[in-house]
């Protein structure tokens, strides 16, 4: 409330100002009566101003009588000789008022229609502008097509590097198991180079031969593609980790006939779609290996439970289990031919090449960021594959196990050759045919008549002989139904 | 008797052209549809996209990749860019 009223005061001292000065007017009234001649002029003047004051005066008064009240004595006192100035000053200013204002008045005008008329400013094109700012665009494109380069050179590197450390920490123990490490097939003996064969930027090959029981063993660096600025951002979306893989070709006596695979289940599904082999004779979903002691991580596709028994030793599952989170697949196969190939049907004829392999596929660990350093860890899975080939090659199914693979086997081959029996039969067919236009054609070209004529008895005796074939198999046939 | 050991051969994947990456090939032949593009219809960024899937050809090439192939693409968007400017050196506008 204090300050309501503080307030209030201070909004009415200009009030007040005017409230005493007219106060003022009306006692002044009454004196200027004795003086007219001398204020004889400031007579019209305060008259004027006595009428605009009564309205003001009707107004503050009714609105706030104790404010005014209460300030008049004091301010009465005060303002005397103020009031006289200020009159003067108004009155005073009144004609400089307008004087001054008229110039100003103009000049707003004149600045208005200054924006009326339309300035049009023509762009300079920017070829012409003699900037380097203007091409932007273009420098951006170069500054990308120099991280490019740059990025490539990195990559390159880094996976040249990383393919290096691999094969220094394992040249010993691949020198010591084999006769032949590192050939890339062009000399004409066969002598170590001790290299890594690169294929490309980013897969590193090995081929090591010379050790018994296996034909040989293919191994690749499957490295991230480092040195392409796509492929690396892409990988920041979804990562991913280097590979390396290891394919074993054993000798036909040194492995019995079985298929079994162990790994991640993601990869064994996979694996599962596309393999020839497993997809033919591991005809379940990947089992737990939980039965052995395997982590819940690894799965097991067998062809026959007696398989995953002799496989599981407890070297094996020591492995497996130490290094699970290393491990993509294991395979074991004698029906190995890679892929499914995808093919039209009328053109597979026979069925694909098979070899007996040990195929590993490890993954590096990093997930992407590795280090030279990490390609340590990956030497114990070096010793699992020796282990591994010793160990195939002890390995032997017992008489029930093989009798049970060997009906496998018989039955994908039948089942391949029942789709195919048309194909081939046409095939036979088309091949039959050929012959016969062959000999036709022969005939015609003879022109000695003589020549002509036996070589055309010679073809009708064939067909003859032919013909009683067939009728001697039919009458057989016959016999025995009855 | 002693067996000699066994010869390298190559892998599956160069005899069986349905499991290599296709990536080099695309990128070259997406390369060269561009330049062609920048060059016939004037177009500056088609050409600059040229140089990019030349560049990127040539990254994910495989070792029988012939050179002349990349070599041939290279030179092709390059001279798209260089033809686009000549004829037209204004910088390129942004498409915002």
């Amino acid at each position: 409330m204090k300050n309501l009223y503080i307030f209030i005061v201070v909004l009415f001292i200009p009030w007040n100002f005017s409230l005493a000065k007219y106060d003022e007017f009306e006692d002044g009234d009454d004196i200027m009566e004795y003086d007219d001649n001398d204020f004889a002029e400031f007579e019209d003047v305060s008259e004027d101003a006595v009428t605009e004051s009564p309205q003001r005066i009707i107004t503050t008064e009714d609105d706030e009588e104790e404010a005014t009240v209460e300030l008049e004595g004091q301010d009465e006192n005060q303002e005397d000789f103020d009031d006289a100035d200020t009159q003067e000053g108004d009155t005073e200013s009144e004609p400089y008022d307008d004087e001054e204002f008229e110039g100003y008045e103009e000049k707003p005008d004149a600045s208005h229609s200054k924006n009326k008329d339309p300035i049009t400013i023509v762009n300079v094109p920017a070829h012409l502008q003699n900037s380097w700012e203007s091409y932007y665009m273009e420098i951006l494109m170069v500054t990308g097509l120099l991280a490019y380069i740059m990025n490539y050179i990195i990559g390159k590197n880094k996976n040249n590097r990383l393919a290096h450390a691999w094969f220094n920490t394992h040249r010993e123990l691949l020198e010591s198991n084999f006769a032949l490490v590192g050939d890339d097939g062009t000399n004409k003996e066969a002598t170590s180079t001790g290299k890594l064969n690169q294929e490309n930027e980013h897969i590193y090959n090995l081929w090591c031969s010379g050790r018994v029981c296996c034909e040989g063993m293919l191994i690749q660096l499957k490295f991230l593609k480092r040195q392409d600025l796509l492929n690396v951002l892409a990988r920041m979306m979804r990562p991913a980790s280097d590979q390396v893989q290891i394919k074993v070709t054993m000798n036909d006596e040194d492995m019995d006939t079985y298929v079994f695979a162990v790994g991640t289940r993601k990869a064994l599904v996979r694996l599962q779609k596309e393999m020839q082999d497993l997809s033919e004779f591991c005809s379940d979903k990947p089992k737990s290996g939980a039965k052995y002691g395997l982590p819940d991580s690894l799965a097991i596709l067998s062809e026959m439970g007696e398989v995953t028994e002799g496989m599981m030793d407890a070297k094996m599952i020591h492995f497996l289990t130490h290094y699970a989170d290393k491990i993509d697949s294991v395979q074991f196969s004698d029906q190995f031919s890679g892929p499914k190939l995808m093919q039209e049907e009328g053109q597979l004829t026979k069925l694909p090449e098979t070899k007996k392999t040990l195929l590993f596929t490890f993954n590096v660990p990093g997930s992407g960021n590795t280090s030279p350093k990490d390609m340590e860890s990956l030497l114990p899975l070096m010793s699992m594959v020796i282990y591994s080939i010793d160990k195939a090659k002890k390995f032997r199914l017992n008489r029930e196990g093989k009798q049970k693979a060997d009906k496998n086997r018989a039955r994908v081959e039948e089942n391949f050759l029942k789709l195919t029996h048309v194909q081939r039969q046409e095939a036979a067919q088309s091949r039959r045919e050929e012959k016969k236009r062959a000999e036709k054609e022969r005939i015609m070209n003879e022109e000695d008549p003589e020549k002509q004529r036996r070589l055309e008895e010679a073809a009708l005796r064939r067909e003859q002989k032919k013909l009683e074939k067939k009728q001697m198999k039919m009458k057989q046939i016959k016999v025995k139904a009855m | 008797a002693a067996v000699p050991p066994a010869r390298y051969k190559p892998p599956a994947t160069e005899t069986n052209p349905a499991l290599e990456d296709p990536t080099p090939d695309y990128m070259n032949l997406l390369g060269m549809v561009f330049s062609m593009c920048g060059l016939m219809l004037k177009l500056k960024w088609c050409a600059w996209i040229a140089v990019y899937c030349s560049f990127i050809s040539f990254a994910n090439s495989r070792s029988s990749e012939d050179t002349k192939q990349m070599m041939s693409s290279f030179m092709l968007s390059i001279s798209a860019v260089v033809m686009s400017y000549l004829q037209n050196p204004q910088p390129m506008s942004p498409p915002w």
